[in-house]
């Protein structure tokens, strides 16, 4: 059930999107190409994918700024040409927010705010939000690039929205206001809002994610819960630490146990659940560990294996 | 579309080129009419032709404001916003088509309106206000009327060609190049094509004095012409703003 009424199973559906861009010269750069995915309800769900990828080319089809050259899209199981009847529940931030800069903070928020009818108590409301409640009569053209991506966030949260896109959110913050917009998207997932994010920052997504999406050439290579993802990415195994790195592997060798050694560490080819044969092996042998842990990969290190390859196809 | 339209007349009132340019019309009206007011003595009576003169700065400026209202926004990527809370473009486009015109009709008749009483004071100080009758009061009005109609017109060209182009420039410069190189073209290499040309009809709409320059045309179907080739223009140009890609 929507967050606010209307039973929406997935919150975004993508199905085989495809944009490509024609050039004048009639060569064609494909963006997207055969894109499936689908964003469940409620929680942060992170869309990584290295330049090029097509990550904000997929926002701009689904908020209708581009018109897909194929496939399907849905936002709130809507269609791009139902989309006004939905956009109201949904606040977004497409590259970087472009306010008017010869306007205040609060003026670009109140003009934005008259469209849909939405209060003035509610523009102080995400002003205090984002933290630019003290700087908000102050023209826009005076903010860092931090703060007018803070205002920009503020004006995706100005519809109190069900379903929040933020395209790169934390493009030109600091590390306060990385930390910052962590803790939002991790409260405002909690609340049971979804909040898309695509970022190229992979461990922002890492510590704020429920579920990601990897897209690499226009095409989705990974997507789930981020555990599983993180498993999928690459072959699990053991990192044994002991002082005799030669007997260990020699004896390791001897009993079937395929293993190399990196750095005063020994790789285990094998699964975490095998560890008490490692353990055992060694000890048989009056080796003794110093460490025993599992090989866990990082998303950055999935994420580098699964998107390494040319980006937008150009044709 | 009501809250939508009354957010875009902010944004156009707001907009630096409305303030530069209002401040600078209201500049040399200041300066002209203490000039007129040292060096002559300004007869009343001929205020509807000191309109008539003027009007090419008012046609100008409302060709350079219907030009930014949508240029601006495309070069500094405020559409994009914009779309992200309205994105039914028909209606985007409208509302600021409609704020746009409708902030330079105003602005020509209030520039009109402190130009009148400007002279006013130069011809009830040093010079002449006889003849200034109801008659007289009247041909003001309509010649005011036709000029802030012309302007509007004009700023429909302008914020057509820029919609179309996504630049301020683009209309700017084709503009030039219309007035400069296609229509003394078209007097030189095919002068019976003439009623068809914009400026010879918006100097017969501002003179307002059938067959002045084109034989057989009279005054309401110049501007009928010229309000036709700009609701065209703006048509082509909303048409193109449904379809193409906002990048």
């Amino acid at each position: 059930m929507g967050l606010y009424g209307g039973r929406v199973d997935a919150v975004i559906e993508l199905e085989g999107l495809r944009k490509e861009y024609r050039r004048l010269r009639g060569s064609t750069t494909v963006a997207v190409d055969g894109l499936d995915l689908s964003v469940p309800s409620g929680g942060v769900f992170g869309f990584l994918g290295p330049n090029g990828a097509g990550k904000t080319t997929t926002i701009r089809c689904l908020l209708g700024l581009v018109r897909p050259s194929g496939g399907r899209c849905r936002l709130l199981g809507r269609e791009p040409a139902d989309l006004h009847r939905v956009i109201g529940r949904v606040g977004s931030i497409v590259e970087s927010p472009t306010m008017y800069p010869r306007f205040t903070g609060r003026r670009n928020l109140e003009l934005l705010a008259r469209i849909e009818g939405i209060r003035r108590s509610r523009v102080r409301e995400v002003l205090e939000e984002v933290a630019l409640d003290d700087r908000g009569d102050d023209l826009v053209k005076t903010y860092s690039l931090g703060m007018k991506q803070r205002l920009g966030i503020a004006a995706a949260l100005l519809k109190d929205p069900e379903l929040l896109i933020l395209d790169e959110p934390a493009n030109g913050l600091d590390p306060a206001g990385i930390v910052e917009v962590r803790e939002l998207m991790r409260r405002l997932g909690r609340e049971g809002r979804t909040v898309f994010v695509s970022s190229h920052i992979l461990t922002e997504v890492q510590q704020t994610a429920d579920r990601v999406a990897i897209l690499a050439r226009g095409r989705t290579v990974a997507t789930g819960p981020v555990h599983e993802v993180l498993m999928a990415g690459r072959a699990a195994g053991l990192v044994v630490r002991l002082d005799d790195v030669a007997g260990g592997l020699r004896a390791l060798g001897e009993a079937g146990i395929p293993a190399t050694s990196d750095d005063g560490v020994i790789h285990v080819d094998l699964p975490p659940g095998d560890a008490a044969r490692v353990t055992r092996t060694l000890a048989d042998r009056g080796l003794y560990l110093t460490e025993l842990r599992s090989d866990e990969a990082d998303l950055e290190t999935v994420f580098l294996e699964l998107t390494s390859g040319p980006g937008t196809q150009d044709r | 579309m009501i809250a939508l339209l009354a957010s875009e007349l902010r944004r156009f009132r707001s907009r630096r080129l409305v303030k530069v340019l209002t401040g600078l019309e209201v500049l040399g009206i200041v300066v002209a009419g203490v000039i007129v007011f040292l060096t002559q003595e300004y007869d009343l009576a001929a205020f509807p032709n000191t309109l008539r003169g003027s009007s090419l700065v008012l046609l100008s400026v409302g060709w350079m404001l219907g030009a930014s209202a949508i240029g601006a926004e495309w070069h500094a990527g405020h559409l994009t916003t914009i779309l992200t809370w309205e994105p039914r473009r028909g209606r985007v486009i409208l509302a600021k088509i409609v704020a746009s015109l409708a902030g330079v009709f105003v602005l020509s008749l209030a520039v009109q309106a402190l130009l009148g009483i400007a002279l006013a004071i130069d011809a009830a100080g040093r010079g002449s206000t006889t003849g200034a009758d109801a008659a007289w009061f009247a041909e003001s009005a309509a010649v005011a009327t036709r000029v802030a109609l012309l302007s509007t017109i004009f700023a429909g060209f302008g914020f057509a060609l820029a919609a179309a182009g996504r630049n301020t420039a683009v209309a700017l410069g084709a503009g030039f190049a219309y007035l400069v190189i296609v229509e003394n073209l078209v007097r030189g290499l095919r002068p019976e094509w003439a009623p068809w040309l914009l400026t010879d009809n918006a100097a017969l709409f501002i003179i307002g004095r059938t067959d002045f320059n084109l034989p057989g045309r009279t005054v309401v179907q110049s501007g009928v012409y010229l309000a036709a080739v700009g609701l065209g223009l703006l048509l082509g140009a909303a048409g193109l703003f449904r379809v193409r890609d906002v990048t």
